[in-house]
């Protein structure tokens, strides 16, 4: 009967610690990175790869959230202003530019403002919707409209969103008649909405960096993920979601 | 086209570029301003690109070469000078890295489709320079624009002349940025 007593308790210990072992190796091994990345990154990364954790918002917010000590492995940024603005502060490593991106104008299906250039927006009466000035999309807008001496417009924004799924979702719900949003946004809703072009010549530099975040827990696998969306696998998926190739100055 | 008067007339503005007399205005630059500056340095760089296909064609030697390349030289000078202009106030003039300048695949097939193409790019450029240099505020600015819509105009008699035509237009249109934009959309990519 002892005998007995003590084979079964082996048995239980060494079931126990097996179950332990393949749970901590699976932690290893599966863990998912925490992934901040702007909000107009937000398809293509789920469709990319739909094993991490994500934390999708306008750069400036997730920015400020890293600030704050947010538990951050990666963050992608729309605009290297915010990246940098961390890399400087040493709280992430060395940012990279992996995509590029165009702005364009959406109008409602319906198109009630009867918009069919981007220079009808100071012909015509509009309810414009843009995004906040800190917003990387809402910073590319104001830089849109100045180059093409338009900015006199932005006396027709009836709303600041705080990131550009915001500004989408308005305009193609029919909330205001026009809306400056990334080329990929309106491609997401493009059964709702209709697409009119910003010449190339007043186009921004609409670059996206990517880093690590220096209290990452899980560093080599952050970077490992930078490294695979860098390559042609990852160029790929980005083009195919119409982003742009990484800029000849960055490649 | 009188060569000569071509090279004379492209030399006047690469000496007005020397002295750009139109970055020492103190007054806050018009969005007006930029806008026009902005489209001239993209326009000018697309020119510059032309011109460089349009020799690497090797449709044209001697002096017909030599005025492909004076006008490579002058969109250059073009692009640089309405670049300061915008760095001088306080914006990023647009690069080369910035475009994927892009041409029909036989706009250098021969040497009359290049001269298609040179007026193509050319003309709604001066069109723009005109509009601009009757409509920016900065007396100084509207030198400069006068300046360029005059070596444009001098290019594109170059370009036509480069298949024996000459074309002397009385009045060459002046467009405004939009007209001229949408002209040149599609090679701007």
């Amino acid at each position: 009967m002892r005998n007995r007593t003590a084979i079964g308790l082996v048995a239980f210990v060494l079931a126990a610690a097996s179950v332990l072992a393949t749970g901590a190796s699976a932690r290893t091994q599966a863990d998912p990175l925490t992934i901040y990345a702007a909000a107009s990154l937000t398809e293509v990364f789920k469709t990319y790869d739909r094993t991490q954790r994500y934390s999708f918002g306008a750069s400036n917010t997730l920015e400020t959230q890293i600030r704050n000590g947010a538990p951050a492995d990666v963050f992608a940024s729309a605009a290297p202003l915010n990246t940098q603005r961390l890399y400087t502060a040493g709280l992430v490593d060395k940012p990279v530019t992996f995509t590029s991106n165009r702005l364009v104008l959406i109008v409602p299906r319906s198109n009630p403002a009867g918009l069919q250039s981007i220079y009808d927006l100071r012909r015509k009466p509009v309810k414009l919707v843009v995004a906040g000035v800190a917003v990387p999309v809402g910073a590319y807008t104001r830089t849109v409209l100045r180059k093409m001496g338009l900015a006199t417009v932005l006396s027709k924004v009836v709303s600041q969103e705080s990131d550009v799924k915001a500004v989408t979702g308005k305009v193609a719900l029919g909330q205001g008649d026009a809306g400056f949003v990334y080329a990929t946004d309106a491609r997401a809703v493009s059964d709702l909405v209709t697409v009119i072009r910003i010449p190339a010549w007043a186009q921004p530099r609409v670059r996206y960096e990517i880093a690590v975040v220096s209290k990452s827990s899980n560093k080599t696998a952050a970077q490992e993920w930078i490294k695979t969306l860098l390559s042609a696998k990852g160029q790929a998926a980005l083009r195919e979601a119409g982003f742009l190739p990484l800029p000849k100055a960055s490649s | 086209m009188n060569r000569r008067r071509f090279l004379v007339s492209t030399a006047g503005v690469t000496a007005a570029a020397v002295a750009a007399p139109w970055l020492a205005t103190a007054r806050a630059t018009t969005d007006d301003e930029l806008a026009y500056a902005n489209f001239g340095v993209s326009a000018e760089l697309l020119a510059q690109d032309f011109y460089a296909r349009a020799i690497e064609a090797r449709k044209f030697g001697g002096r017909q070469l030599q005025t492909l390349r004076r006008g490579r030289t002058a969109a250059a000078q073009h692009a640089k000078a309405l670049g300061d202009l915008l760095v001088g106030a306080g914006q990023v003039a647009p690069s080369r890295d910035d475009f994927e300048f892009a041409f029909a695949a036989n706009a250098f097939a021969s040497g009359a489709a290049i001269v298609t193409t040179g007026v193509a790019v050319l003309r709604p450029l001066l069109g723009a320079y005109q509009t601009a240099s009757a409509s920016v505020v900065e007396p100084s600015y509207r030198v400069l624009y006068a300046s360029l819509a005059v070596s444009l105009g001098e290019q594109i008699g170059g370009c036509a002349a480069l298949s024996g035509r000459i074309d002397a237009e009385p009045f060459p249109a002046a467009v405004d940025l939009e007209a001229a934009s949408a002209a040149l959309e599609g090679y701007l990519g």
